[in-house]
């Protein structure tokens, strides 16, 4: 859209700052690097330039292997998260909503823990969540639908049903998991952590998680009309049902690939897109690719800080509502702004 | 040709209750057709049928002769517009967002904004005459800024026919009459413009023709001096109506107050 707000080149300026960001947090750890051995790597590995053998091969664990995965994961993660939680509150008409609206992340949840409880394998745990946080919005919309209308109210209603029955079978779960072992695993699992991601997992969602968003880019300008109320959006030519449910669905794979790589992330979906709109205003073409540079960055700062704050890591998702809650609330004093409240 | 909005034995029903019974209605380019009734006679639910948000159960609503239901959204909002109530929108677009936001059906999902969107906007603006409230934030403003904009946003619609939801409610009294100026004006250049309304006199100042719709269905359709009367008052709104008359030939419905028991 057009508009006088911030002529300047915003998103670059975002970007740039987030590539300055990751090339840090590569840099640093246990043993830490400078920017001239990263670069010095790089140009080596294109081909250019030559380096001992020897230093090479560490140069390569430390950053391809080890260092790597965890800032691409914190990257991508931390977009998706934002993006998700920008179109959740634009599609459903309201700047207070968070991705788990419609149940994902609980679903998710129980997906989780049933994967863990069933068998320990990695590759079950993830699938199994994935799946749960995708059912759990599948009946959230059913009961939505079995009501006859797709009104907002109803969908929210479904979305604490749906939210408050996984929740349920989570506990059962729970109650039922091996104290010694299980239990703990489900707990440390739903706080959320980066350090399990893997170079080809990373690699390989990454695709997805790049077509959502770019999706949900697409839909911006039908997702501006839709946040301004459904008979207008209807009336302005936006086909709302499609509109919606594309919105939904996009958003709600996005959230649910993070918690099968990270486990439970909470807070960056609900206030990175408030501080997103400070800067951008609440149109969505400016706005969703804030927010994912924004999620991003912020992730990847709260990982350097649960790795830096204590040898025994911390789990990110703590980290990020520590974080996120005096962060919000500094934002709200200055998001309140039309807001009439 | 010119572009007309017509509803042929239209019948809508809510959980068994009528609530529109065989309507019949239209207007088009360059009419102000006001739509009168009481609460819950059924006006929004044909403003909404009329406008291709809500099925009904039979007859039809027909734009150029062809029938809503066959025709796409975006194809319906290059020649209808909405103009809701002054809302509160739960984002703080601007001014410009919001009008800008009426080039949709023209440039669609992934169209850059042309020259020619750029002109629309600017002259809707111009029309309203709120070019200086552009880049203020919509939520921030007064009621009758609002809909001042809401109806910016159907001009940029380039809209042949416009529906308003009770355009003056919530405003003063002064933005009240100058809406009513802007309306006609508007009528003037060739817009249609179907209202709903509380305000006989508006009406009669204004309107073109008038429909009164009572329990459901149009009990009358006509010119306004001829229908809006003292008596087709009492019948609509069922208390007692007299008119006076200004000098300048202003004519306004004094409800006669009556306690129980007097």
């Amino acid at each position: 859209m057009t508009g006088k707000r911030h002529p300047f080149l915003l998103h670059q300026g975002l970007a740039i700052g987030l590539l300055a960001l990751a090339l840090y947090a590569l840099s640093t750890g246990p043993y830490p690097l400078s920017f001239g051995d990263i670069l010095r790597f790089l140009t080596v590995s294109c081909g250019f330039g030559d380096m001992p053998g020897e230093r090479y091969a560490l140069l390569y664990n430390l950053l391809v292997e080890i260092r790597l995965p965890r800032v691409l994961a914190a990257l991508l993660i931390g977009a998706a998260l934002a993006v998700s939680g920008a179109a959740f509150q634009g599609v459903f008409q309201n700047p207070l909503v968070s991705p788990n609206l419609l149940g994902v992340l609980s679903g998710a949840a129980f997906g989780a823990a049933l994967g863990i409880l069933i068998s320990g394998s990695w590759i079950l745990i993830q699938t199994s969540a994935f799946f749960c946080g995708i059912a759990a919005v599948a009946v959230a919309l059913f009961i939505a639908r079995s009501f006859g209308q797709s009104s907002l109210l109803l969908l929210i209603l479904g979305g604490i049903i749906s939210g408050a029955l996984f929740s349920a079978l989570l506990s059962i779960v729970k109650y039922t998991a091996d104290q010694e072992n299980q239990l703990p695993e489900i707990v440390i699992w739903l706080m959320g952590s980066l350090s399990g991601a893997s170079l080809p997992d990373v690699l390989w969602l990454s695709l997805p998680v790049v077509a959502l968003i770019a999706a949900l880019c697409a839909l911006s300008r039908w997702l501006d009309a839709l946040s301004m109320g459904d008979d207008e959006a209807r009336t302005l030519g936006v086909p709302v049902t499609f509109t919606r449910y594309g919105v939904i669905g996009c958003a709600t794979l996005l959230c649910a690939v993070t918690v099968s790589l990270a486990g439970m992330i909470g807070w960056i979906g609900l206030f990175i897109p408030h501080v997103a709109r400070l800067l951008t205003g609440p149109g969505h073409t400016r706005l969703l690719p804030a927010s994912a540079l924004l999620g991003a960055a912020f992730l990847l700062l709260a990982d350097l800080a649960a790795r830096q704050f204590s040898t025994q890591e911390i789990p990110i998702g703590i980290i990020t509502e520590l974080f996120g809650i005096p962060v919000f609330l500094i934002v709200l004093r200055h998001v309140r702004r039309g807001w009439n409240t | 040709m010119t572009s007309r909005l017509c509803v042929k034995g239209l019948v809508f029903r809510r959980g068994g209750r009528i609530i529109l019974d065989h309507v019949d209605l239209e207007f088009g380019e360059g009419e102000i057709l006001a739509l009168l009734g009481g609460n819950g006679a059924g006006k929004t639910t044909l403003l909404r049928c009329m406008l291709g948000l809500l099925r009904p159960d039979a007859g039809s609503v027909e734009l150029d002769g062809q029938p809503l239901g066959t025709l796409n959204h975006q194809k319906i909002a290059a020649t209808v517009a909405y103009v809701p109530q002054a809302h509160i929108a739960p984002f703080p677009y601007t001014v410009d967002e919001v009008v800008t936001l009426g080039r949709l059906p023209h440039r669609g999902l992934w169209g850059r904004a042309s020259a020619r969107d750029r002109r629309a906007v600017e002259d809707a603006l111009r029309r309203m005459g709120i070019e200086a409230l552009r880049y203020r934030i919509y939520t921030e403003l007064s009621g009758g800024e609002r809909q001042l904009v809401l109806i910016a946003r159907a001009l940029a619609q380039e809209a042949k026919l416009i529906v308003m939801d009770e355009p003056v409610s919530g405003l003063d009294f002064g933005h009240q009459t100058q809406l009513l100026v802007c309306l006609d004006e508007l009528a003037a250049q060739g817009i249609g413009i179907l209202k709903t309304t509380h305000h006989p006199e508006h009406a009669l100042f204004v309107a073109t023709r008038v429909a009164l719709l009572e329990n459901g269905s149009i009990q009358q359709n006509g010119k306004p001096q001829t229908l809006l009367t003292p008596e087709g008052m009492e019948r609509l709104y069922g208390v007692r109506v007299e008119v006076l008359t200004s000098t300048n030939g202003g004519k306004a419905f004094v409800p006669v107050f009556q306690r129980t028991g007097d």
